[in-house]
Formats: structure tokens, C-alpha cells, sequence
């Protein structure tokens, strides 16, 4: 009785400050992103905000204590291991690696667990407890899940940028940030040597993160930014690993500062698609023009509207930039709920009515849940030097990514990285059961990406979703085939047919609807109609 | 030796026993002789401890059962009516299992389990379990039971019922070995051939009490009859009979 | 000494080929695991939702974005007429659950008036409860992200919606979570200690006295304390021995089921197993000690039997009380339930409550003591042993 009474009071103790992200420029500069974390959150009313409420219990023996994260109900283990934060200098600076285990509810394989790797780069892992924990939840049935805050990221020393102004996120005039004096400012903060948060080093702490707790192999789920650390996971230690999964691809070979033609292929993608949805074209018959209309106004000069904000409902000012205008169009096609509501908001924004962008801006300008630290150690080391002569062709005919490597090109002068070896962008060459997945709608990672990665795994298979953005598994039935991979240790069994399932989702035709009313909706009303509804109003 | 003295018992309502006393020697038998309910069974049992007397006491080789009764039933083997068989044990389990409870070790136990299965003729039934048995094999395995610890003193109580003729004489023989060994051999019986047959002293019993005691002829004698079964009529019939 | 043993072994012989008593014991102590996990094997199908759940949508063509995200989720649209025409469509489980989408869904929807669907199910079919429940919480998943969706096309940040946001932080722990049928299952454990010796105990006890055997065993040099002692030892034996049968086959058996769809695991762990015997062998003396008291009062076999099945009820009580929540504080300290309780502390993680637990085993044995002192005043009684 007594001592039952002790653990509970031990366990409301400790309560740590969730993690507070910089804002204002995370939107130009952010790269990958993941599925978790950014617009998708605040979506669906019974999921939470990105902030971690960590309690622990300190227990010197134990390697993990009970604790509580964001989102799940149920008792969790954490834990954290101390690193030095130049392993050249074992004597230097240590830094605490966090991380957490979602228990396996049936522990058939104890030396065995998944490690989900979140991205950004930038995100925590830990945070996105829940998300992993709804995505896995197969896998957990008979394996620990470990979730491991990469450094610079999450309770692990983190690489941040705090906002020094006041000012609203709404009216701040993006396209004219001095972005070399932002980053000095952000470097200034900081007392980490910025040069230890690249991908390699963090790859240290996994593994080491990995041997503390004593597993003998580990399955990999890496999404977006965190397939760069899958693979280089193949690459550096092959023997840790059973399985590996990795979705929404970065391949080594290339810079993900290539991202420009894909946010320009994505785009694309949701022109035709509403071009071929009956619906939608008749509700929208211009959308490219009207997306066009847009952009030469605001090229011209920035809109000013006095709106309500859209938390607080207090008179503001709204300055639409074109910057802010395509930043939010891009963000929109992550999710393909919010997607779904891009024809009505660029139809409206072009008869000058802003209401439904501004919705959609503010889902991503409270931030983007990014380390911007940490995401400016991987780009500035890894992908800014990587930058190709058609890179710049691309980013040309992309406003956003033309934007974006200016950005990124200017707080890299700061933000002083060594680059990687060239032998970095070699492509992976591994036997382990790997599984690709790409989304053919994703507006950052395409399925071509993935094939590129896989040019050298022989043992790999790679998969497209028809239907799905960034972040395959998270849409679709991809993570039962991560829960096949991982009990089978094949991808030769792996039946993907459960991918063509049509899970498009309707364009919204105004602000309400998403579903034609079957008198409007003319064509297609005719002997079959039931099962042709049921596959979508669509004409392919 | 057994000897009883002043015995008296009252069971319910019923004096069962009423200041009995007799002894029965070493070297002979002994029958108590009496009819149905005369508390020849009772008897048996307070000799055994397993009822207490209201009055009296009883000894066994100069022993006192209600003072010391392990040490008096040790110097005892009872032949019981009925048999209390262990019907899932073989015959060499069971007399073993007495033998143990008597006081012997494991190892002498088992020697004079085989001695007594040999003097028996046990050997052809001694490792089947007892269910099923005839009465003649019951009553010699019990009857081994009685005497595997070799005590001095044997008691049976009604050990021909339900036996056949060539079981009775097996009986017969092991009692008159017994006896020739020195034994002092008690047993309860109404059926008179048996006791007449067998017993240097017969008791004869009536309603708790001594009703005569001595040998068959001297009843014979006593009563003036020629055969015994007249002479116990007579002497357990009237009342007028006892007094004379 | 050395007739306790002979004692002890030749109980344990006769028990050992006494089929009743055999039976008894094993038919228990195998297939209470057996029968339990089959049974949760069945509830666990049927209680579950299907990952594919096939129900009946009517209209479908209203409204076929929610359709589809309802597929997504694995709630699958089966058209009741179809499912007559094709043959290899009536082997798909289509749950008793139907859809109905309103024929003005779209009209209303357009105007932001709420669109109507009507759920038809039997909502106290206890098969089914899951899976309405589930087709409910996509129907709202989907009812909030439009009302998200539509906020946002009006400027408003959907977040407003969400007032106060619940962090729940649940103490159960894994372990504990299974609480409930791991309470079942110490049950069946604790209560194989009074079925396995039962049947020992009534023929050692009203059974040898009516088979003569006990007046012949009083007869011979022995205190009626050694045959107390005798007799107890050898049911006490049989009892944990059942124990240990029941706990081997719940190791296994518990193994096979898939708990985890329920949301937790079982484990009859090593540690488990042996501390569930360490507290089993005070609960089995008293289980053997009371049985032979009882079957030693009466004066049948059959008596001692319908005695015996109403005394155990107590035991049982207690363990049962003690086995679902229910039961008062008090109980920790009693025989049987507060071992039983000490149990379940222990297999959901949390500590034992060791005072209570000492107390409630020390009551145990001084019960059985006091049994036992009484057992043998009672065989010196002649009405006892001959049963008059």
C-alpha cells in the first residue's frame, strides 16, 4: 500500500517544458518535413500539438523509467544515455541522448525492436510518440518500438533558433528577412559546436543507443529526412539490422535540395488531378490560370487584407506575400485532406478572396516543428555543396525552391558545416530485406527518388502508392506491410495489392462539400453508378 | 497374555459390557464364545484402545492398553471383521504397509512380508491388487496382515465367516502352528464346531458378561451335555442356567 | 518416523491408482487452462473488430469521399445485392451493420447543414459492439476533419475547436491491464489446490472408514497424531502436485492465446510460477486439513462429498471476492484471498503487500493447525472412528 502510494506521487513529479520552435522563417527554409507534426496534427480535433510533457521517475539502476508522452495514455519507458558531443574529443562536452520504448504488448522478441526514425530534418521522434504509436501499432503487438531524439532534435541538446521578435506571423513581411543576420543571431544562442549535428554523428548515438539497451537487431522505419539515416544505418552497420523500411525516400546520391522539380511535379499532379475530376473541373475550370492570377499579383506587390487572426480572432493584418502564397500551397499538398482543399482556395485567393490561404497559412506558420539548428547542420554539411547545375535550372521554374536555396545558400555562410566525403553520395549497396515506399502524389520525395536509392539493394523492393503524399505508411495500408516485413524478414511475400485500394479523397467544390450533388454532377449517372461512386466521381 | 478385568462398557443406552473379566494364555487358544450382541466385538475393540471402558482396564503381556496403547497394541495383531482390504494395493503392499505400522523397519518389513507370503502360499496372488479377490484369498491376506510383525498375541474376530471348507482348514492349521509356536491366540466366534474344534478355553459370553469359562469338555461337563452347541445353549438360554 | 512415511507412500500409492481421485485432480488441473484459454481464444475473434470490416452501406453513391475514407480505415462497403450474385462474395463476413447514407446528404452539405447518416446495428449484441464503436470514431474522425476542413477554408485555425486538451496518463501497466482474467486465473490456480486433494481426502478419510480400514489402522501401534499427520501430508501433496500440473499447463497453454489483440499480455512467468507455489503450500494445508476435518465428521462417503462442496464454498468466496475489485480491504488479511490478492499485486508489477501476506499465511497455517489438533481429538473419539 505504502509504496504504491510513493511511485504515484514520484511519477507527477519532474514535469519538463515542452519544446518551444522557432516560427518565422521555418516555413521558406524547411526542406522534407514528415508526415508527422506540421498541418496533419491540427487537423482532426482529438490529436495534439506538438509538445512533448515528459514525466520520469529517476531510477539510477534501471536503464529506463516509467514516463508519459504527448498523446498516449499508457505507461511508457525513457531513458537517456550520455554522449560526448565530438566523439574525436571523448573528454569534451557530453550531451544527453533521449529516447523512448513504447513497450511491445507481447514480447515475442525481446532481443529484437523498430526503430522509427522521424524527419525534417529537425523533428523529434520522441514528440511524434503517438503518431509512431497509431503507424506501428502492428509491429508493437510483438516488438518494442525506439523512438531516439537524433541530437540537435527533441530533449537532446536541441539545436534551436528562438524568436527574438514580436512580431506576428501574420503581417511580417517574409520576402524581405535578413536571413544571414537571423542565422548569426540563432548561431549567437547557441553554445554546442554546430559542426557535431550532422547525419554521421547522430548515426553514433543510435547505435550506441542501441547497444545500451542491449538489442541484438533492429528494424528500421525511416520516413522522409529519416531514410537518409536508414540508410546510412546499411551503410555503417549492417549487422545491427534486421529489416529496414524506408518511405517518402531521400537517395544518397543526390542533394535534397532537389526538391524543387518534385514541389513542381506535385504541383502538377493536382492540376490534372482536378482536370480529371468531373467535378472539380466543372467547379474550377481555370485552376491553373487562376493559380497563375495569383502569383502575378502578388509578384507585383504583396496583399494587405485586415482579417481576424485566425486563433485569436483579433483584428490583424494580413500581409499575403508570394512567398507566403506558395509556401502555403506547398505545405497543403503534404496532406491529402488539406490538399483536397487547394482548387477551392487558389479559385478563391485569384477572385481576391484570401480567407481559405489564410487558413491554410496558419496551420504551418505556428511552425513547422522543426530543430531549425539541427536542420541547418544537415543541409549546410550534406546537401548544400551538393547543389548541381540543374538544380539551379529547376529551382527557376520553382518559385518556392528558387527561395528556398537562396535561404538556405545565405544561412550556410553562417551556419559553417565541413562537407561530407563525396563517398557520402554513394548509393546504398545492401542485401537486407529493404522496403521502399513512395507516395505518387508526394510533393517532396517522388517514386523516381526511391528507385534511384534502390539501384544497389539487392534485396529490396519498392512500392507506389497511387494515391498517397509524403509519408506512404501514414495514409495507407503501407504499415501492415511494414508489420509483414518485419515478422516475415522478406520482402518476397510482401502483397502490396492493398495499395490500389482507392482511397483518393474528394475536392472540396466551396467551403462545406466535398460530395457533388448528383443532379450537378452529370455525366457518370447511369446503369453501374453505384460501384463508379464507390470508386470515386472520377474520370480517369 | 491378554487378560480383562472388570470390563464395563455402555454404548448408547445399551450396557454392552458388564465387569468382564477373563484371561487368555500364551500357548493356547481361546475362543469367546457368545451369541450375536452379547459384546464379543466390543470387547475386542477396548482390548484394541479404540474404545475407552467405563470401568476396568485391560493388559496386554502385562501391559496396560489404556496407559501405554502403543506399546500394548505392539504386542498385538488383530484380524479384524471385516477384513478392511486395500482393495487398489497387492496383498505383499498391504501386509508390508501393517508390518511398517507395526514398527519394523522398511527392510525387515519387507523380509517378513515375503516369510509370511511363503507360510501363507500367498506367491500366486501377491503382486495382484485385492479388488476382486475370493473371501478365502481376503481373509489370508488379512490374516497375514495379522501375524507379518509376529506378535505374541493374535486376536480374531469372527475369522471363519463366509469362508469355505478348505479355507476354514487353512485357518485351522495356521492357528494350530501359531499356537504350537507359544502364541496366545484369542478369537470371537458364535459358531460352535469352530470353537469346538479348536480351543483349549472357551469364554462364553451374554450380554456383556462372563457366562462360563473353561474348556469344551469341562462345559460339556458343566452343563451336563454331550455336545458343546447343547451345552451353550443351556448356558446362555435361561437365566436358571447361568446360576447353576 | 518411519511410519509417517510408510504412510505418506502408501496414501500416495492408493491415491495414485484410485481413478476417481486421479481424475478428479488431473481433469482440473488440464483442462480449467485449456478450457479458459479456448474459451478466450473464441471472445477474443468476436469481441475484436475484424481488420477488415465489412458492412452494409445503402446509398453509398451519396457520399463517396466518405466511402472511401471509411475504406481506408478498413470499414469496407459490401453491396447487399452483389453479395447474392457473386458466390465467392458470401464467404466475406459482412458484420450486421448497416449504413445508410441520407439521399440530401450532399444537398446539406453544400449549405453546411449537418448531412445525415443513419447507423442501423444492434447495439446490445456484444459481438458487435466493437465494431459499431469503431465505425462511430471514423464517422467523427471524419465529421471533425471536415468541421477542420471547412474551418480552415474560412481563415479560422481549427485548433479553437479544441478547448482544453486531455493528457491522459493511465497508471495501469502492462502487466496490469490483464488484470481482470489474471485474477480468473489465480482463481483457477488457487482453487486446483482444493480440487486436486479433494477426492484424496474423502477416501482417506470417510472412505477408509467405511471401508473398515480405519479401525484396522488404530488398531496397530500408532498415535491417532501420526495418522493426522499421515493422512494431511499425503493430500497436501496431491494438492500442490495439482498445483504444479495447473501451473505447467497455464504456462503454456496461456502462451497460445493472442492476448495482445486485446490490448495486453499474460505471462505466467517463471518468477509467477514459483511464488505461486512458495503461497500455494499454506493454502494447501489448509485445503487438506479442512477436507479431511469435514469428511471426517461424516459418516458416508457421499456425505462427506455434498459436506465438503458446501464448506469449499468459503474458500472460494474469498478467492473470487478477492479476484475482482470488488472486495473490501479486509480481505488482505484473510486466508486465501489475501494470498490470492498478494498474487495479483505481484503479477501486475506492483510490490507485494508483504504484511498482508504474512499475516494471511500465518492464519492459513494456525487454521490448519487448529484443524489438525482437532482432527486428532476427534479420531480418539469412538463415535468418529466407527462412525456411530
Amino acid at each position: 500500500m505504502v509504496n504504491r502510494k510513493l511511485v504515484s506521487k514520484a511519477l507527477t513529479m519532474q514535469r519538463r517544458k515542452p519544446t518551444v520552435y522557432s516560427t518565422r522563417w521555418a516555413m521558406i527554409l524547411c526542406v522534407l518535413l514528415s508526415p508527422f507534426g506540421n498541418i496533419n496534427a491540427s487537423l482532426a480535433s482529438d490529436t495534439n500539438t506538438i509538445s512533448a510533457e515528459k514525466t520520469t521517475v529517476i531510477n539510477s539502476q534501471a536503464k529506463t523509467s516509467p514516463c508519459y508522452l504527448d498523446g498516449m495514455a499508457e505507461q511508457l519507458q525513457c531513458g537517456q544515455i550520455t554522449v560526448a558531443e565530438n566523439p574525436a574529443k571523448p573528454d569534451g562536452t557530453q550531451i544527453d541522448i533521449h529516447f523512448a520504448i513504447l513497450p511491445a504488448i507481447k514480447n515475442t522478441h525481446p532481443n529484437e525492436a523498430l526503430l522509427a526514425i522521424a524527419g525534417g530534418p529537425g523533428q523529434s521522434a520522441v514528440e511524434h510518440a503517438a503518431g509512431f504509436d497509431r503507424l506501428l501499432s502492428k509491429v508493437r503487438q510483438q516488438r518494442d518500438i525506439l523512438l531516439i531524439d537524433q541530437r540537435g532534435t527533441g530533449q537532446s541538446n536541441i539545436l534551436n533558433c528562438e524568436d527574438s521578435s514580436v512580431t506576428s506571423t501574420l503581417a511580417f513581411d517574409d520576402e524581405s528577412i535578413d536571413m544571414i543576420a537571423e542565422t548569426q543571431k540563432c548561431l549567437d544562442q547557441t553554445t554546442a559546436d554546430i559542426t557535431q549535428y550532422g547525419s554521421e554523428t547522430a548515426l553514433t548515438d543510435f547505435e550506441a543507443v542501441r547497444t545500451y539497451l542491449g538489442y541484438n537487431k533492429l528494424h528500421l522505419y525511416g520516413v522522409s529526412y529519416g531514410t537518409r539515416m536508414a540508410q546510412l544505418y546499411m551503410r555503417h552497420y549492417p549487422e545491427a539490422l534486421a529489416t529496414v523500411t524506408i518511405d517518402g525516400v531521400v537517395p544518397m546520391q543526390q542533394s535534397v535540395l532537389a526538391i524543387g522539380s518534385a514541389i513542381e511535379r506535385g504541383f502538377q499532379l493536382l492540376i490534372r488531378d482536378c482536370e480529371n475530376n468531373t467535378a472539380c473541373q466543372q467547379q474550377f475550370p481555370e485552376l491553373l490560370a487562376d493559380f497563375t492570377k495569383v502569383n502575378e499579383r502578388l509578384a507585383k506587390s504583396p496583399v494587405t487584407e485586415k482579417v481576424k487572426d485566425p486563433l485569436t480572432n483579433e483584428p490583424s493584418t494580413f500581409l499575403l506575400t508570394r512567398s507566403k502564397f506558395v509556401g502555403a500551397v506547398r505545405m497543403a499538398l503534404y496532406t491529402p485532406a488539406v490538399r483536397a482543399l487547394l482548387p477551392h482556395a487558389i479559385h478563391q485567393a485569384a477572385n481576391e478572396d484570401y480567407q481559405a490561404i489564410l487558413g491554410i497559412y496558419a496551420l504551418s506558420a505556428d511552425g513547422v516543428g522543426l530543430a531549425m539548428g539541427m536542420h541547418a547542420s544537415v543541409v549546410c554539411g550534406e546537401d548544400i555543396h551538393r547543389i548541381t547545375e540543374q538544380m539551379r535550372k529547376d529551382a527557376k521554374e520553382s518559385y518556392v525552391s528558387a527561395n528556398m536555396i537562396d535561404g538556405l545558400e545565405q544561412t550556410c555562410e553562417v551556419w559553417k558545416m565541413p562537407p561530407v566525403d563525396d563517398d557520402f553520395s554513394q548509393p546504398i549497396n545492401s542485401d537486407l530485406p529493404t522496403l521502399l515506399l513512395s507516395g505518387e502524389l508526394d510533393p517532396a520525395t517522388p517514386p523516381n527518388w526511391a528507385a534511384l536509392a534502390k539501384k544497389q539493394m539487392t534485396n529490396a523492393k519498392h512500392l507506389i502508392s497511387p494515391f498517397a503524399t509524403h509519408g506512404v505508411a501514414a495514409q495507407t495500408c503501407a504499415n501492415d506491410l511494414i508489420a509483414d516485413l518485419v515478422n516475415s524478414n522478406s520482402v518476397k511475400d510482401i502483397d502490396a495489392s492493398c495499395l490500389e485500394k482507392d482511397i483518393r479523397r474528394s475536392f472540396y467544390l466551396n467551403a462545406n462539400t466535398v460530395e457533388p450533388q448528383l443532379a450537378q454532377a452529370a455525366p457518370s449517372t447511369d446503369d453501374d453508378a453505384a460501384s463508379q461512386n464507390a470508386t470515386g466521381t472520377d474520370k480517369e | 497374555m491378554i487378560s480383562v478385568t472388570n470390563l464395563s462398557k455402555k454404548i448408547g443406552d445399551v450396557q454392552a459390557l458388564n465387569q468382564l473379566s477373563f484371561s487368555a494364555q500364551d500357548g493356547k487358544i481361546t475362543g469367546l464364545l457368545g451369541p450375536n450382541g452379547a459384546g464379543k466385538t466390543t470387547c475386542l475393540r477396548t482390548l484394541f484402545g479404540l474404545l475407552t471402558p467405563d470401568e476396568g482396564h485391560t493388559e496386554v503381556d502385562g501391559i496396560n492398553v489404556a496407559e501405554q496403547p502403543v506399546a500394548a497394541k505392539q504386542q498385538l495383531g488383530l484380524f479384524p471383521d471385516p477384513f478392511g482390504l486395500y482393495e487398489r494395493l497387492t496383498p505383499r503392499e498391504y501386509i508390508q504397509y501393517f508390518a511398517e505400522l507395526s514398527g519394523m523397519s522398511r527392510k525387515d518389513a519387507k523380509k517378513a512380508t515375503q516369510d509370511v507370503i511363503e507360510q501363507l502360499h500367498l506367491n500366486d496372488i501377491s503382486e495382484r491388487r485385492c479388488k476382486g479377490f475370493s473371501q478365502g484369498q481376503r481373509m489370508k491376506t488379512a490374516l497375514a496382515q495379522a501375524i507379518v510383525h509376529q506378535p505374541t498375541n493374535i486376536i480374531l474376530d469372527e475369522p471363519t465367516r463366509g469362508l469355505d471348507v478348505m479355507s476354514t482348514r487353512l485357518l485351522r492349521d495356521i492357528l494350530l502352528d501359531l499356537k504350537a509356536r507359544g502364541h496366545c491366540v484369542l478369537f470371537s466366534s458364535h459358531v460352535m464346531q469352530e470353537v469346538a474344534a479348536l480351543c483349549d478355553h472357551v469364554i462364553v459370553m451374554a450380554n456383556g458378561q462372563v457366562v462360563a469359562t473353561g474348556s469344551p469338555e469341562e462345559l460339556c461337563q458343566q452343563t451336563g451335555e454331550t455336545s458343546l452347541e447343547e451345552a451353550f445353549i443351556k448356558l446362555i438360554g435361561t437365566d436358571e442356567g447361568i446360576a447353576a | 518416523m518411519n511410519k509417517l512415511i510408510a504412510m505418506v507412500r502408501k496414501e500416495l500409492i492408493d491415491a495414485a491408482r484410485d481413478k476417481r481421485s486421479v481424475m478428479a485432480g488431473l481433469y482440473y488441473a488440464i483442462g480449467t487452462p485449456l478450457l479458459m484459454c479456448g474459451m478466450f481464444m473464441v471472445l477474443i475473434g468476436q469481441l475484436t473488430s475484424p481488420e477488415d470490416l465489412n458492412i452494409t452501406i445503402q446509398k453509398a453513391q451519396n457520399a463517396p469521399d466518405l466511402v472511401r475514407y471509411l475504406g481506408n480505415k478498413g470499414i469496407n462497403a459490401v453491396d447487399p445485392d452483389s453479395a447474392e450474385k457473386g458466390p465467392d462474395i458470401k464467404d466475406i463476413d459482412i458484420k450486421d451493420i448497416t449504413l445508410i447514407i441520407s439521399d440530401d446528404y450532399a444537398e446539406n452539405m453544400a449549405k453546411a447543414k449537418p448531412a445525415e447518416v443513419i447507423l442501423q446495428a444492434d447495439n446490445s449484441n456484444e459481438k458487435l459492439q466493437k465494431s459499431i464503436q469503431r465505425l462511430k470514431r471514423e464517422l467523427q474522425a471524419y465529421n471533425a476533419e471536415m468541421g477542420s476542413l471547412r474551418l480552415i477554408a474560412r481563415g479560422v485555425n481549427p485548433q479553437v475547436m479544441q478547448s482544453i486538451k486531455v493528457n491522459v496518463q493511465d497508471q495501469a501497466t502492462p502487466d496490469s491491464r490483464g488484470g481482470m482474467i489474471l485474477g480468473i486465473a489465480i482463481f483457477t490456480m488457487i482453487y486446483s489446490v482444493f480440487i486436486s486433494g479433494m477426492n484424496l481426502a474423502i477416501d482417506t478419510s470417510a472412505g477408509e472408514r467405511e471401508r473398515n480400514s480405519l479401525a484396522l489402522m488404530l488398531s496397530h501401534p500408532i498415535s491417532t497424531r501420526q495418522l493426522v499427520l499421515g493422512k494431511v501430508i499425503a493430500v497436501t501433496t496431491f494438492a500442490l502436485l495439482g498445483l504444479i500440473l495447473i501451473l505447467l499447463i497455464s504456462k503454456v497453454a496461456y502462451a497460445f492465446v493472442p492476448w495482445q489483440e486485446l490490448g495486453f499480455s499474460i505471462n505466467i512467468s517463471t518468477d509467477f510460477m514459483a511464488l505461486m507455489f512458495a503461497i500455494g503450500i499454506p493454502v494447501a494445508l489448509l485445503a487438506s486439513t479442512l477436507q479431511l476435518f469435514v469428511s471426517f465428521m461424516a459418516k458416508t462417503f457421499k456425505e462427506a462429498q455434498s459436506y465438503l462442496t458446501m464448506v469449499l464454498f468459503v474458500p472460494l468466496a474469498l478467492s473470487m471476492a478477492a479476484s475482482y475489485n470488488i472486495a473490501p480491504d479486509a480481505l488482505q488479511w484473510l486466508p486465501v484471498s489475501g494470498q490470492q490478492q498478494a498474487l495479483m499485486d505481484f503479477i501486475k508489477g506492483k510490490d507485494i503487500p508483504m504484511m498482508q501476506l504474512a499475516v494471511s499465511s500465518a492464519a492459513t497455517i494456525i487454521i490448519s493447525i487448529a484443524l489438525m489438533l482437532g482432527l486428532e481429538k476427534m479420531l480418539k473419539s469412538e463415535k468418529v472412528v466407527f462412525g456411530l
